[in-house]
This record gives structure tokens, C-alpha cells and sequence, in this order.
């Protein structure tokens, strides 16, 4: 520990007693400046960091209150106080146990104190429902939700007028009156819809994380963006280029639900498609399909309000099944989000990854889910605060080692629809167009032939649709801030 | 994208009204998710569906920049001072600021008097919102579409009726020669130019120092404010100062033009990165962003402008 001056001593003791007035007026920001300066004056007092780390607690900054607690108790493990603030700062961040361990240090040392007794016992209570809460979910979380689906009870009522799966098979009929359904608004009746997402299921889980696609030379090839909810911009993507086929295959790269109003409509033509040929119709995972981003983004609203909880867990399960990443004739790569923190890994690296979860934050899965292409060389945290950005010089590298053309990924809005970088080795591709009734940019699709995959590009504005409701669903930033 | 005709519109009025409530839900969603204390909105309209967590941050900012104006006004002020709110609302500002431990000689609040008439309902039929107004040397008259208490009036007007809101305001005993803040959230943008230049006239004419806050729309000349534009056209409202939104520059002259000493403009992008860090911290913990780019082009879209007419309040800054 340094010597600090008395003038400095002195004088962080006067910032600490000013910074002490203003947290009894409950002006905490003013309060954490003062307790700075003194800090910065003299760093080997417990008590300013116990102080400050209280007024984080008052303005909820719980990360920065555990940060100073603990260094309070770095510098003298006999302030009490400090226990009790990272103790509190523990139980806000939903550390139970480390919270109990802090009180428990207090209690022992003040067995006759009525409040730490208190505090210890309360805490106490919270981690042992805390505990019985985890035993009894473990057991549930064995058993998925969709094995408890009873396809068999589910009667379809006489005047359900939609598309019936016969014999539970997806035909061509099916899929043509399913989108006119749509079109007009109308619901799928949810046994048919449970018995897609069933099937859906069970042919993904068969499927590797990374899937290879075989295109015939001269064959045709698209390649979707993100569609976000957007059913009507994704049948006029089908009206400009063609329902999917034995001839017209498709790659889907992501996020399919989300902000848009109708996500539900979109996924379930795309599981359809995915059903009637399933080698001739692709569907990458996107980080909107996760349970995290469908509660803030809509789609859980969505189908909730259309159909069920239970279906939105469904979702869930039939999410993590999604493969991660597609390989075109072994030259072009196309995944969501995009490269990696780290040089060297292989396209075996991808296919081993064990991907039956909610997107990790770290590691292979997350970054071929999150993360951006950037124009200078090297990588940079993401401005996402999840993935990396990663620059030409890591793309090369990677085309390299794993022999490799270039990557299509999406993720990303782009004025046109796509954006070309890293020399043509990295695309992006969206095709929300207007994306969220409010950016108004074009949507973009790639089309390629086997043999020479070369990518050609078609851009289209916004179709309209109807005017569902803007506080619909968490979503459509239409409703702005106008009011 | 095609825009609906005019007549298969909501009136313009009805629209404009119908937008109060609209921010009123998206505040209230805010306040649920814990982006800032109002223990007030809940009894002026009901919970909803959850908003997209951009609309969450815009709402947050606004409001957190407004009323760290308006408490540095009042703190300079020692409270000697007026704040008339002009299409308020369901507005809890009044409310706040008696939490926060400031009071004013008297606070405006003027809408439409249908708009009034639903405010005066809830705040009649809640505790909080009355013992909020109530003094004792002073009983709370009302009517239909207004309340007198204390040091809280509640005018139903129309903004465009000049006259109309001039007598409104003498009658309930506003004063011309004290500071006096006059707040307006997306409300001139809503009525002709001429009204708007007309009102702004008044004000700075009749009031001897005053500060003005105007929230509003901006740089709509760009392919986001296209789009805002038709988007909010096809829900029927007509934006008919977009004009004065064009960009930062024209939201300062609609004021120097009608005689205000300075006026002072910044988007909400500059804005937001003026609030305390360690408030950006933790709302930006609340919701994870997904990506940037729609906050980044709505927080371009929108700006505070500060007019005033004594120059004592080109010091009031965030």
C-alpha cells in the first residue's frame, strides 16, 4: 500500500463527508462522485468503497456495489458493513448462497446482533425454496414438453375450415392451402400445428450441426436473410422467385420469428416446406430462435395469444434442434450470425458441436449465431456485447483452412438487402425488407447455379400487409415514440 | 408502400389524441420493467403487452432527460417558477417532482377536453393522485374537463384556439413576469405551422422569462423519416409541422423566427450519451439489445430543443 500524503488523507476525508450528506438527501449519483474522488485521493480506506458500493445499491448498479464491497473487505476483513453490502448486492444479483455465506460471516461474529440474525434466517429461507425449486425442475426438465403432446385427443371441429394434414403427412395441397389460409388471416388448427412441430422435431434431431448441401451443376440454389415475422414480404419472395421445389430449392439463414407481427404464419410455412422436401429446403438457426429473444422480441406473445404456453415451450425445444450452420458443395459456408473468436477451427470443429441448448455466451455455437463481420483487420468485442467482429484477414483464414470460396451470413440490416465485404468473401443477406415497419430498407435474396456458385442478387421493397394492431405482440416499431 | 387515403383515416384529432395513449402504455411497460420510478401511471391507464425494448430505452430517455431539465429549472429557480405542460396528457410529472421534494408556484396542464375529462376522472378516483394535489389551505374545484387545486391546474383546450388559451390561463391565474417553463412532447408537430408559429409568438411575447422544452421529431428528410412519416399518416396522424422537423437547424429557427433570443437543438443520440453513466449502466441491463441499429435511427429521429427568451436559461443544459 502506498503512503498518502495528510493533505490527501484529509482531504478524501472531506470528500467522504460531503459525498455522506448527499446519500442522506438521497442524491446517490452525486454521493458516488464524491466517494470517487476520495477513493482516488486514498485508495486504502475500507469504508469509502463500503459507502459507495451502498449508493450503487440505492441506484440498483449491483455489479459495481459487489466490486466495491469486496474490495472493502479486501482491505480490512473485519468491516462489518461490508459484509452486509456484498451480502445485499449478492441477493440482488440472485447469488443466493454467497449472499448466506456473508450474513452468515456477520451472524457468527454478532451472535447477540437481533438483525443480522435476521437477515441470516431470511436468507436462509430464500435458498432452501431456491434449492427445492431446482430439485423439482431437474426432473421436468428430463422430460420434454413435447412428449406430453396427445395429438390423438385433439378433435378438429366441424367448421374448421382450414388445411387438414391427411393421413399427418405434408403434401403439396396442403402447403398451397395452408399459405392462402394464411394470407387471409386465419389459423392453423393447433392438432396440425403439434403435429408439424412434432415431426419437425424428430427430423432435425437426426440432422448434424452442420448440414452439407449438394447442388447439382447448373442447378439453381437460393438463399434466404432473415424474415422476422414478415409473412406477407415472404410470400412475395416465393412470388418473385418461385414456390419451393424438387427444382427450386431454398436455405432459410435465420431468424425467422420476431418483431414482425407474423411470426407464427412464417414459421410454420417454412416447417411445412421443410416437411414436404426435406432435401431440397434448408433452415439455419438464427439467435432469434431462443427462448431469451422470443420473450423481448414477440414471438413468444405471439404464439401464446394465437395458441398456447405450452406450444411457445414446444418452440423451444424444436429451437435447439435447429442445425447451426450449411455447407454448399463444400466451397460456400453459410451460417446466421458469423466467424469465430478464435483462428483454427474446422468445419468438424461445427459438426461436433453439441448444439441441444439456448445459445451459449461464449465458444462456436454463440458465434455462428451473434456475430458481425467488421471492415478493419483482426477481431473486437461485439457491439452486441455478445460474439465478435471479426475482419478479413479472419475470414480469409478461415476459407483456408477449411477450403473453403466464402460465407453467407445474415443477421445484419443493410440498406439494399445484402452487403458484399472481405473482398467478396463474406455476404450478408436480409430479406425483412422495411424491417420492422420501420427502417425501410430493400430485402435481398442470393441465387447461385451448382458448379460455378457464383452469387447473383435480387432486391425487392416491402409488400404491404394488414394493419394488425401495433401493440400487438411486443413488437412493430410503429407505434414509435409519436405521443 | 402505399399510403391509405385520407378519408379512411381516423380524424386527425381523434389520432392525435389516441397517440397520449399510446405513450401512456409504452411508459407504463417501461416503468413495470423498472426503467424509472412512477408509482403515478398505473392509475391512469393499464398494463399491456410487453413493448420492444427499444421502445422501452426511447421512452426512458425522454423522460429522464425531461425531468432532469425541468428539476435543474426549478432548482435554479428555488421553486419560484411555473411549468406549463402543453399536451400533457396522462403526464406524471407533477407528481415526480413532489416525490423528488420540488414544488412550484404553479404547474399547467392543457389538452384537449376530452383528454382533460378522462384525467380529471382517474385523479379524482385515486388517493395518491389527489392527496398528490391537495393542500390544505385550498379546496380542488372541478368540472367536467378541468381541476383547480392548489398549485395543479388542469385546462381542457384546444391549442390551436389562441385566444381561447390565453383567457384559460389568465383565468386561472397564470403570471407573466415569473420564470416560467412551457413543456411539449410531440404536440406542435401536430398542428399548421401558422398555429404553432402563432403560439410560440405568444408565449415569448407575453411571458417575460421563459424557457421553453420541446420534444419532437427531427431529420425526417432521410428514408427513416419517410417511413415515420407514412407509418404515422396511415394511422391518421398528419404531421402537419413536419416541416419544422426537417432537421436540428429548422427546430431552432421556428423559434428565433417568432422572436426567441436563443434556441438550442440536440437529438436524442447526443442526449442519451449525456445522462450519468452509471444510469446508462444499469437501464441498459434491463433489456439486452439484440443489435443497434433500430435504437441508433430512432434516437436520430428524435431531438429536445431549448428555447428561451431571457438568457439566464441557455445555462439550463443536461
Amino acid at each position: 500500500m502506498e503512503t498518502i500524503s495528510e493533505e490527501n488523507v484529509a482531504k478524501a476525508e472531506e470528500f467522504k463527508n460531503e459525498a455522506n450528506d448527499f446519500f442522506k438527501n438521497q442524491k446517490y449519483d452525486q454521493a458516488i462522485e464524491l466517494y470517487t474522488e476520495a477513493i482516488n485521493l486514498n485508495p486504502n480506506i475500507a469504508i469509502y468503497y463500503g459507502n459507495r458500493s451502498f449508493a450503487y445499491l440505492k441506484t440498483e448498479c449491483f455489479g459495481y456495489a459487489l466490486q466495491d464491497a469486496t474490495k472493502a473487505l479486501e482491505l480490512d476483513k473485519t468491516y462489518i458493513k461490508g459484509y452486509y453490502r456484498r451480502a445485499s448486492a449478492y441477493m440482488s444479483l440472485g447469488k443466493f448462497k454467497l449472499a448466506l455465506k456473508d450474513y452468515e460471516t456477520v451472524y457468527k461474529t454478532r451472535p447477540n446482533d437481533k438483525d443480522a440474525k435476521m437477515k441470516y434466517t431470511e436468507c436462509q429461507k430464500i435458498v432452501k425454496v431456491m434449492l427445492f425449486q431446482k430439485a423439482i425442475a431437474v426432473d421436468d426438465e428430463k422430460k420434454p414438453v413435447s412428449d406430453s403432446i396427445n395429438l390423438e385427443a385433439m378433435d378438429v371441429e366441424e367448421d374448421y375450415s382450414g388445411p387438414r394434414l391427411d393421413d399427418g403427412e405434408v403434401t403439396e395441397t396442403f402447403m398451397l392451402a395452408l399459405m392462402e389460409h394464411y394470407k387471409a388471416q386465419k389459423k392453423l388448427h393447433r392438432k396440425f400445428a403439434y403435429k408439424i412441430l412434432l415431426d419437425i422435431k424428430k427430423y432435425f434431431s437426426s440432422q448434424q450441426s452442420l448440414v452439407d448441401v449438394e447442388i447439382p451443376e447448373n442447378s439453381k440454389f437460393t438463399v434466404c436473410g432473415d424474415i422476422h415475422g414478415q409473412f406477407y414480404d415472404l410470400m412475395n419472395i416465393f412470388e418473385l422467385n418461385g414456390l419451393p421445389s424438387i427444382d427450386n430449392p431454398y436455405l432459410f439463414n435465420g431468424d425467422f420469428v420476431d418483431r414482425g407481427s407474423f411470426s407464427v404464419e412464417c414459421i410454420f410455412v417454412l416447417f411445412g416446406f421443410k416437411l414436404l422436401y426435406p432435401d431440397h429446403f434448408y433452415m439455419s438457426r438464427g439467435n432469434h430462435e431462443s427462448a431469451t429473444m422470443n420473450q423481448m422480441y414477440g414471438f413468444e406473445g405471439e404464439v401464446k395469444s394465437k395458441y398456447s404456453g405450452q406450444m411457445a415451450e414446444v418452440f423451444t425445444e424444436v429451437y435447439n434442434w435447429l442445425p447451426l450452420c450449411h455447407c454448399l458443395n463444400g466451397r460456400v459456408l453459410v451460417m446466421h450470425g458469423g466467424l469465430f473468436s478464435e483462428d483454427g477451427v474446422t468445419l468438424e470443429d461445427i459438426r461436433k458441436t453439441d448444439r441441444n441448448r439456448q445459445p451459449p455466451e461464449q465458444g462456436i455455437m454463440c458465434d455462428l449465431l451473434w456475430s458481425d463481420p467488421m471492415p478493419s483487420m483482426g477481431r473486437a468485442p461485439s457491439k452486441r456485447g455478445v460474439g465478435v467482429q471479426f475482419g478479413p484477414d479472419v475470414t480469409e483464414s478461415f476459407l483456408s483452412v477449411n477450403n473453403l470460396d466464402y460465407i453467407i451470413r445474415s443477421h445484419e440490416v443493410k440498406p439494399e438487402g445484402y452487403e458484399v465485404a472481405h473482398n467478396g468473401k463474406c455476404i450478408t443477406v436480409f430479406s425483412a425488407p422495411n424491417y420492422c415497419d420501420t427502417m425501410g430498407n430493400k430485402g435481398a435474396f442470393i441465387t447461385m447455379t451448382g458448379g460455378k456458385m457464383i452469387p447473383k442478387y435480387t432486391t425487392y421493397e416491402a409488400v404491404d400487409h394488414p394493419p394488425v394492431k401495433p401493440m400487438a405482440y411486443a413488437n412493430s416499431i410503429l407505434s414509435l415514440l409519436a405521443g | 408502400m402505399e399510403a391509405i387515403p385520407r378519408d379512411a383515416c381516423l380524424g386527425n384529432d381523434d389520432a392525435v389524441i389516441a397517440t397520449n395513449d399510446d405513450a401512456s402504455t409504452c411508459k407504463r411497460c417501461a416503468v413495470d420493467l423498472g426503467y424509472w420510478s412512477d408509482p403515478y401511471i398505473h392509475y391512469f391507464v393499464k398494463s399491456t403487452d410487453r413493448k420492444a425494448p427499444e421502445i422501452n430505452r426511447g421512452y426512458y430517455a425522454r423522460t429522464i432527460a425531461i425531468q432532469s431539465l425541468v428539476e435543474k429549472f426549478i432548482d435554479i429557480t428555488s421553486g419560484k417558477c411555473q411549468i406549463v405542460n402543453i399536451g400533457a396528457g396522462f403526464d406524471t410529472l407533477y407528481w415526480r417532482l413532489k416525490d423528488s421534494g420540488r414544488v412550484v408556484k404553479e404547474f399547467y396542464e392543457l389538452d384537449f377536453p376530452s383528454v382533460t375529462s378522462r384525467k380529471c376522472l382517474y385523479i379524482q378516483r385515486s388517493k395518491p393522485l389527489l392527496q398528490g394535489i391537495s393542500h390544505e389551505d385550498h379546496d380542488i374545484k372541478l368540472n367536467r374537463n378541468n381541476l383547480h387545486a392548489y398549485n395543479y391546474k388542469l385546462i381542457g383546450v384546444d391549442l390551436r384556439n389562441l385566444k381561447e388559451v390565453e383567457e384559460k390561463l389568465k383565468e386561472s391565474d397564470i403570471e407573466f413576469q415569473i420564470p416560467t417553463i412551457f413543456l411539449a412532447e410531440c404536440v406542435l408537430v401536430y398542428m399548421n405551422i401558422t398555429k404553432s408559429s402563432q403560439l410560440l409568438r405568444w408565449i415569448t411575447q407575453s411571458f417575460k422569462s421563459v424557457l421553453f422544452i420541446n420534444y419532437e421529431m427531427v431529420n425526417l428528410h432521410d428514408r427513416f423519416g419517410e417511413v415515420m412519416l407514412n407509418n404515422l399518416r396511415c394511422r391518421g396522424c398528419d404531421l402537419q409541422g413536419a416541416e419544422t422537423c426537417r432537421d436540428l437547424n429548422t427546430q431552432e429557427t421556428r423559434f428565433t423566427k417568432e422572436g426567441w433570443a436563443g434556441a438550442e437543438a440536440s437529438d436524442m443520440l447526443s442526449i442519451w450519451g449525456r445522462l450519468p453513466p452509471e444510469e446508462i449502466s444499469r437501464v441498459t441491463q434491463i433489456e439486452m439489445l439484440d443489435e443497434q441499429e433500430l435504437l441508433l435511427q430512432l434516437f436520430s429521429h428524435y431531438c429536445i430543443t431549448l428555447a428561451w427568451n431571457d438568457s439566464r436559461w441557455a445555462e439550463v443544459q443536461l
